[in-house]
């Protein structure tokens, strides 16, 4: 069974690779990213030798792959092409035999062989002698099925949960406390380690309890092999085992249960508002417009979205605010983040509107209804995002304790958010790409094989933006001296201008370009989950 | 024949090597309803999205009511109304406001769209469900919310793709005899079905379609020349596999 789903897999991913030139680009970019990481995480971890907090600094890199391994499948770019278990209820298998099977496909693919690759830089890190060598193989090779298991076991209970549209709403919420707490460890540690505030010592403290987490079991059992004391580790490396088993043994109840629960149909409460459609009287645009807005509301994943800007708005600045140092900018520097954000997460409309925009497609034939289209769009999304934008910037600002940062924040906010609406729009029409929903996952991401377009997406946009908001960064740096009463208003309403000309220019350029693209887009949108 | 509401000529896409629809001719009289049968992967599904600008062809022309469909989409798009087979909709717009949205798309106004909202909802017996999430809706509803979308501006040619498939006897009934009407007020109406039964009932014409090409088009009694439809079918389409000897372990319950 397990040799079998693991060919099953290496068929997926080799047939993923032979459907289309964007699938193959996307798998060398996974793939060389995937290399990177196997060669750089080996090398850090090699790094290690010699110091006094080795094995400390060990048990924080394991811990932290082992959150990596549940976090990224639910978050980011589906790293792994997970087999669903829904699709092999049908067979006769025998549940123990399928989650052996099951555990060997996640285990196989570029990531985890890199993931694999990377930890074994213990063995030169971390471990002394011959002993201390082989500890340290099994115990990375633990390590990983640990992690494996952990994030299996998460996937199938989500999966369950996953299956009523109810169930699917709540669990988009989760990911906004998981995306939050990444976003604090990859943007926050790296920079206050860089001003000194983290050395090897500062993780003494952290190893006293990390050190009884599986990921600080593992990391031990090498430093006690290492140091003479083999017994020891053999105990560590067995009650990593037992955890690993114990983790198992839940999954596999979790699966077998999930193979055979119903469908639980959402009995669903009527939409409250009894008038139809607002903004009936503004023609074309006002439908569009209306239809947007309503999404922005009933949709969970546009509601988190917009928490999620807010997060990363708070994120770049958020060395500032907790730390001592002063970085002149740094709120200018979130409220390009912010509206960047804004641009991306709507950089594919086609693929996130799915095969409904077949209907859109109909309608939309001349270059004037396309103008509304994606005037509608921006004008429903604008009308969340200035005032969101502004008061973080504001509160931002407060937060640093440089309030005049917030006036020259808001208006890069405002010039920001039109470049990148114009950048999402041209974005829509230039680089779309079909969307799928991943088993156990509450968020649609870039289907397979189209995970270059999304990161295309954010570096474009990131890059668009903050090309595009350089004159209103210079303009308020330059006037900083002036009298407030006049630089204040005259600098919004120009940076406002400026966004609205931007985006109007993007709206214009996207309706000339999407005329003769429809039948591609709606090619995208067909292949498409919603 | 009278005047052609839908024009056909040679229509060739492929993906990669393989010949989806490998040059078909099709004329369909204004008033019509017209059937497109064939196997699965024959080809309909990739017709349809051609006939009604979802999918670009590889070559070949097509005409709605005289009006070239890739030369002067607006136009054409204008007239037309389809379902697709999916029947995807804005899930989280309610019945009433997803036939609403599509009427303004194709620029109704307001008052003029709500009524009409109204009267589709209480002929596609959704009244009691308008103000439910889509996302909520059976297949039949479903299938009954696309059709609305796709009539409520009066097109007048309507393309379906499997309109039945998925549907139970009540909804489906309640779709044929739609059709059937909008068909003898004079507009013209193409769907595809594997149901040949259906097909033989309601349809005056039917194309029947294999490997990318029409093997046989003209009216239901042409097509099936003293057969039943399903015979002619198969007499054309012909059985995939003759030789059932191969199969000596199947039934025996023995193993």
């Amino acid at each position: 069974m397990a040799r079998l789903l693991v060919q099953l897999k290496l068929r997926l991913l080799l047939n993923a690779l032979r459907s289309s030139t964007a699938a193959q680009t996307s798998f060398i970019v996974s793939t060389f990213f995937a290399f990177i990481l196997a060669v750089g995480g080996f090398f850090v971890l090699t790094l290690f030798r010699g110091s006094s907090a080795s094995v400390d600094l060990t048990t924080v890199v394991f811990t932290v792959f082992a959150v990596g391994w549940l976090v990224l499948p639910i978050m980011s770019f589906g790293l792994d092409g997970t087999l669903d278990p829904a699709t092999l209820a049908l067979y006769p298998l025998r549940t123990r035999p399928l989650a052996v099977g099951l555990l060997a496909a996640s285990a196989t693919g570029a990531w985890p062989l890199a993931n694999l690759i990377a930890l074994l830089g213990v063995t030169v890190g971390l471990a002394r002698g011959g002993l201390g060598v082989l500890v340290a193989i099994v115990a990375v090779v633990l390590q990983v099925l640990f992690c494996i298991t952990l994030a299996r076991l998460v996937i199938t209970s989500m999966a369950r949960m996953l299956r009523s549209r109810r169930g699917r709403d709540l669990a988009a919420f989760l990911v906004i406390p998981i995306f939050a707490v990444y976003e604090f460890a990859i943007q926050v540690i790296p920079r206050v380690a860089a001003q000194g505030g983290i050395t090897a010592a500062s993780f003494r403290g952290v190893d006293s309890w990390l050190r009884w987490l599986p990921p600080g079991l593992a990391a031990h059992a090498i430093q006690d092999a290492s140091s003479g004391r083999p017994g020891t580790a053999v105990a560590r490396l067995a009650l990593l085992a037992a955890i690993i088993v114990a983790l198992g043994w839940l999954w596999i109840r979790s699966l077998s249960r999930a193979l055979v629960t119903v469908d639980t149909s959402t009995q669903s409460a009527k939409v409250r508002r009894a008038a139809a459609l607002p903004l009936a009287r503004y023609g074309l645009l006002g439908a569009v417009t209306a239809r947007f807005w309503i999404y922005q509301r009933r949709e969970p994943t546009s509601l988190v979205y917009w928490v999620i800007t807010a997060v990363i708005m708070v994120v770049v600045s958020i060395s500032s605010i907790v730390g001592h140092q002063r970085h002149p900018g740094i709120v200018i520097a979130s409220a390009v983040f912010g509206a960047a954000f804004v641009g991306y997460f709507h950089a594919n409309t086609v693929g996130m509107t799915g095969p409904p925009f077949i209907t859109e497609a109909l309608a939309l034939t001349s270059r004037r209804s396309l103008k509304a289209y994606f005037s509608g769009q921006n004008i429903a999304l604008s009308v969340i995002a200035a005032p969101l934008l502004t008061g973080m910037c504001f509160a931002l600002a407060a937060a640093v304790r440089q309030p005049s940062e917030g006036v020259t924040a808001t208006a890069v906010a405002l010039a920001g958010i039109g470049a990148a609406l114009c950048l999402s729009n041209l974005f829509t029409v230039a680089l779309p790409y079909p969307m799928a929903l991943r088993a156990g996952s509450p968020m649609r991401q870039a289907a397979q094989g189209y995970t270059s377009y999304a990161l295309g997406g954010v570096l474009g946009s990131l890059a668009g933006v903050a090309v595009l908001v350089t004159p209103v960064i210079l303009a308020g740096v330059f006037t900083s001296a002036d009298l407030p009463a006049v630089r204040i208003p005259v600098l919004l309403v120009c940076s406002a201008a400026y966004g609205v000309v931007l985006a109007w220019a993007g709206v214009q350029i996207a309706a000339t370009a999407a005329g003769g693209r429809l039948p591609e887009l709606s090619q995208v949108a067909v292949r498409s989950t919603t | 024949m009278g005047e052609l509401a839908i024009e056909v000529r040679g229509l060739r896409k492929s993906f990669g090597t393989k010949d989806a629809v490998a040059g078909i001719d099709l004329d369909i009289a204004a008033g019509s309803l017209a059937g497109l049968v064939g196997p699965n992967g024959a080809g309909k599904t990739t017709s349809l999205s051609m006939m009604t600008g979802l999918l670009r062809p590889d070559a070949g022309r097509i005409l709605i009511n005289g009006l070239d469909v890739w030369a002067d989409p607006v136009a054409a798009k204008a007239i037309i109304g389809v379902v697709t087979a999916e029947a995807r909709m804005f899930e989280r717009l309610s019945g009433e406001e997803m036939l609403e949205y599509a009427g303004r798309l194709h620029g109704l106004a307001a008052a003029e769209a709500r009524t009409r909202v109204a009267q589709l909802l209480d002929v596609l017996d959704l009244a009691a469900d308008a103000k439910r999430l889509v996302a909520d809706y059976s297949t039949g509803m479903r299938k009954k919310t696309a059709l609305g979308c796709a009539l409520i501006h009066n097109p007048s040619v309507l393309f379906l793709d499997e309109p039945l498939e998925g549907v139970d006897p009540i909804s489906a009934d309640v779709i044929r005899r739609l059709l059937t009407r909008l068909a003898s007020s004079g507009s013209t109406v193409l769907f595809s079905s594997h149901v040949m039964e259906l097909v033989e009932q309601v349809c005056d014409h039917v194309s029947i379609i294999d490997k990318g090409t029409i093997v046989a088009t003209g009216t239901t009694d042409q097509v099936r020349g003293g057969k039943t439809l399903q015979q002619a079918f198969i007499d054309l389409v012909g059985p995939r596999t003759t030789d059932e000897e191969g199969l000596t372990w199947l039934g025996s319950s023995s193993s």
